[in-house]
């Protein structure tokens, strides 16, 4: 191979990167040649730059008014603010079982949540998840910081249909769904999960469930699931 | 006018916890970002979900940003352009629909089509003009639709080799033309 034909490669390869049309094997390889390649680093952020140009000719729309507060809530959650009190009339933890004595332990231990000091550290959550009906019928966005074990909830779409509850799970593998809570009305909520249920986070699935009002009588969900997602790094 | 200094030193303030600058770098740049998600993603309500998402990630990576080598608006805009895809291609994933995803975005003729390219788009846009037709089409999807080799394969009836084999010959004319 000469140097021109090499150079080519290379420049198509960091291209093929930018554009993220490389398999998950051929990207880590892209990116280790590139940490110790400062032209390969150079080549791939002039693709960057070029491509990013495409962008240029779409026009911009201004966000829902309300979107920087919803971010800047999730980013920081602020020390002093009072709606830390109403947060468990916003997401009610029922035990959600009377015989299902394993998710009702699994609940007690998130059911403290709202009584802890206020959380000083800023939320940086590592883990996201979306929820997202197919029909877009129900909208849940999910944030998790690992370092405060808190998960916070947008939702900006749906509801619980009257006299019924929207129920949060989270899956792991093939166990049970375990019970997070019921949802409330309100759109953004947080809850501070145990050391137990933290762990099993990453490489979980969260999944809200139609249940019977107060949630599902049996530990497990009854109703159909309405949008459940990967939570995923980020 | 916010320029690119500008941007810089509020993305520098974030990296040190400044959320005034982050508050500053939203009003500055969220709309922009926001046309790319729908653009990408074709849907108010995922678009708004992405935004806040790429904020919450450009607030924590903003202490990397400085070693990138990226100019912050590109840096911005790769950021959401790649979560975009990622949740785009997820979608398609999850409904195992690929050809309905592909026709919404077919449908859409996409405001850029519309609106007056700014300086810089024209360089890109005159070498993409140099490619055929359907190349340039490709890098196009590529970039915006998030297509893969293989769908790329499949919408033009070539098979997987040919077309990255084609593909990679228009990215090198592409570079060409825009080293010019």
């Amino acid at each position: 191979m000469t140097d021109a034909t090499e150079e080519h490669e290379a420049m198509a390869l960091a291209a093929e990167y930018a554009l993220g049309l490389l398999t998950a094997a051929e990207e880590k390889a892209f990116e280790d040649a590139m940490a110790v390649d400062p032209e390969l680093r150079a080549s791939y952020a002039q693709w960057a730059e070029d491509f990013a140009a495409i962008t240029d000719r779409i026009a911009p729309v201004a966000p829902p008014k309300d979107l920087l507060g919803r971010i800047e809530a999730m980013l920081f959650p602020g020390p002093a603010k009072t709606e830390k009190k109403s947060l468990l009339s916003r997401f009610t933890l029922l035990p959600a079982a009377l015989t299902g004595l394993v998710a009702a332990a699994a609940v007690l231990l998130v059911v403290n949540l709202d009584f802890q000091e206020p959380t000083t550290v800023p939320f940086a959550p590592e883990y996201t998840a979306q929820l997202t009906a197919d029909d877009q019928s129900l909208v849940v966005l999910a944030a998790y910081d690992a370092d405060s074990k808190v998960l916070r909830l947008d939702r900006s779409a749906g509801a619980a249909q009257v006299g019924r509850s929207l129920e949060l799970w989270l899956v792991v593998g093939d166990n049970a769904p375990v019970s997070l809570g019921i949802l409330a009305d309100a759109a953004a909520t947080e809850i501070t999960l145990s050391d137990n249920l933290a762990a099993d986070i990453p490489g979980g699935v969260l999944a809200i469930s139609d249940e019977p009002l107060g949630g599902s009588p049996t530990g497990s969900p009854t109703g159909s699931v309405l949008a459940a997602g990967p939570i995923t790094q980020l | 006018m916010t320029t690119t200094a500008d941007i810089e030193a509020m993305i520098a303030q974030m990296a040190i916890g400044d959320r005034t600058a982050f508050s500053s770098l939203y009003s500055a740049t969220s709309a922009k970002l926001f046309g790319i998600g729908l653009r990408i993603l074709n849907n108010r309500a995922e678009a708004e979900d992405a935004l806040q998402e790429v904020y919450v990630k450009v607030w924590r990576k903003a202490a990397s940003y400085q070693v990138n080598g990226l100019s912050p608006m590109t840096w911005l805009i790769t950021i959401t352009r790649n979560h975009c895809i990622d949740r785009l291609r997820a979608r398609k994933s999850a409904t195992g629909d690929m050809n309905e995803a592909v026709d919404i975005a077919d449908a859409a003729p996409g405001p850029e089509a519309l609106a007056i390219a700014a300086s810089e788009g024209v360089r890109i846009a005159d070498c993409m003009g140099q490619l055929e037709p359907d190349r340039a089409d490709a890098v196009r999807r590529a970039y915006l639709e998030g297509e893969t080799y293989d769908e790329l394969a499949t919408r033009y009836g070539v098979p997987l080799n040919t077309i990255r084999t084609w593909l990679r010959r228009s990215l090198i004319k592409l570079r060409e033309c825009l080293s010019s």
